[in-house]
């Protein structure tokens, strides 16, 4: 069925390109789709838990800097406890 | 102990998980193949691609104004919302720019082309690196921040160019939905569309809420050593 249906990568003028997108049904696909589907989702994926894990380790260093702030303020003044 | 806002993010994850879930279910196992002039299978990148960049939109707008309100009248919330559209707005770029080439490997034969739409989104993705760059090692000062303020207005005004880029200008890059495009096809595809847009939108307004809270809570403290030092309470 797309056999009739010219490879994209040897298309090179723009205005051949599609505008639309129409369901088909099966034949003529390669693994290498697959691949670049699965990789970009992977890629798309790592950068989102990337930046998540970047803000869990800078919520991690604030934490950090509270508790030594709270320890500065109770050590400057033994009549006062750390701060809720 | 949870507050009702802290319960309120939890509620919106836990949404949000279940969105995505169903959406990648959709998507791999229920969503038609495209025909190969549109990347044939590679065509699913889409439902991610488009959503990303419109959240990238989406977080540049919340990044333009925050910082626009805060070239008005300086606070640290201002601050806080506007950095944080900013780091989104990086994070949601490089997603669409990561998935777009791959999908352009298959439906064009090349990863990357210099048309006028790859070359403004990636200009507009660049500035929002800028402030985030800027933000994270020139310091906090006031001057610091209106300069990163600034460049955020600046990096959204050219977020309509990018969208009207290919109007204007044509290239490689198509337009499926709106003028010109053809649309898609299949009830399938829409809805597949329909909820990336939803999942994204949910996503991008946990990433803003969590990373402003973050910038908040960070300035807060700066301003707390501040005046336990101005007033003697701490050494250092």
């Amino acid at each position: 069925m797309t056999q009739s249906q010219p490879d994209a990568g040897t298309l090179t003028d723009p205005s051949s390109r599609s505008t639309e997108f129409v369901a088909v049904q099966g034949g003529g696909e390669t693994t290498s789709a697959a691949a670049l589907l699965v990789t970009a989702y992977l890629v798309m994926w790592a950068l989102l838990l990337g930046f998540v894990l970047l803000s869990w380790r800078r919520q991690g260093r604030v934490e950090t800097r509270i508790s030594e702030l709270e320890k500065s303020l109770a050590g400057g003044d033994p009549q006062r406890g750390p701060a809720d | 102990m949870t507050t009702q806002r802290d319960k309120l993010f939890y509620g919106l994850l836990a949404a949000t998980a279940g969105v995505f879930l169903y959406l990648i279910t959709f998507v791999f196992f229920k969503a038609p193949t495209a025909q190969l002039q549109a990347g044939g299978l590679a065509q699913k990148i889409f439902y991610f691609h488009v959503p990303a960049a419109y959240a990238m939109y989406l977080c540049g707008t919340v990044c333009c104004v925050a910082s626009a309100m805060y070239l008005a009248k300086p606070s640290d919330a201002r601050d806080a919302i506007g950095r944080a559209g900013a780091e989104c707005a990086v994070v949601f770029g490089a997603m669409m720019l990561s998935s777009g080439p791959l999908w352009a490997k298959k439906a064009w034969g090349v990863y990357w082309t210099w048309d006028p739409r790859l070359t403004t989104t990636l200009l507009s993705v660049l500035v929002y690196v800028s402030v985030v760059v800027l933000r994270a090692f020139a310091g906090n000062g006031e001057a610091e921040r209106k300069f990163a303020s600034a460049l955020g207005v600046l990096g959204t005004v050219n977020l309509p160019i990018i969208h009207y880029s290919v109007l204007k200008w044509g290239g490689n890059h198509p337009t499926v939905i709106g003028q010109g495009g053809g649309g898609l096809k299949d009830p399938r595809m829409v809805h597949a569309l329909l909820v990336g847009f939803i999942a994204m939108t949910m996503l991008a307004a946990l990433l803003l809420w969590a990373r402003a809270r973050l910038a908040l809570s960070i300035s807060r403290i700066a301003r707390l050593e501040e005046r336990a030092i101005a007033s003697g309470e701490l050494d250092y």
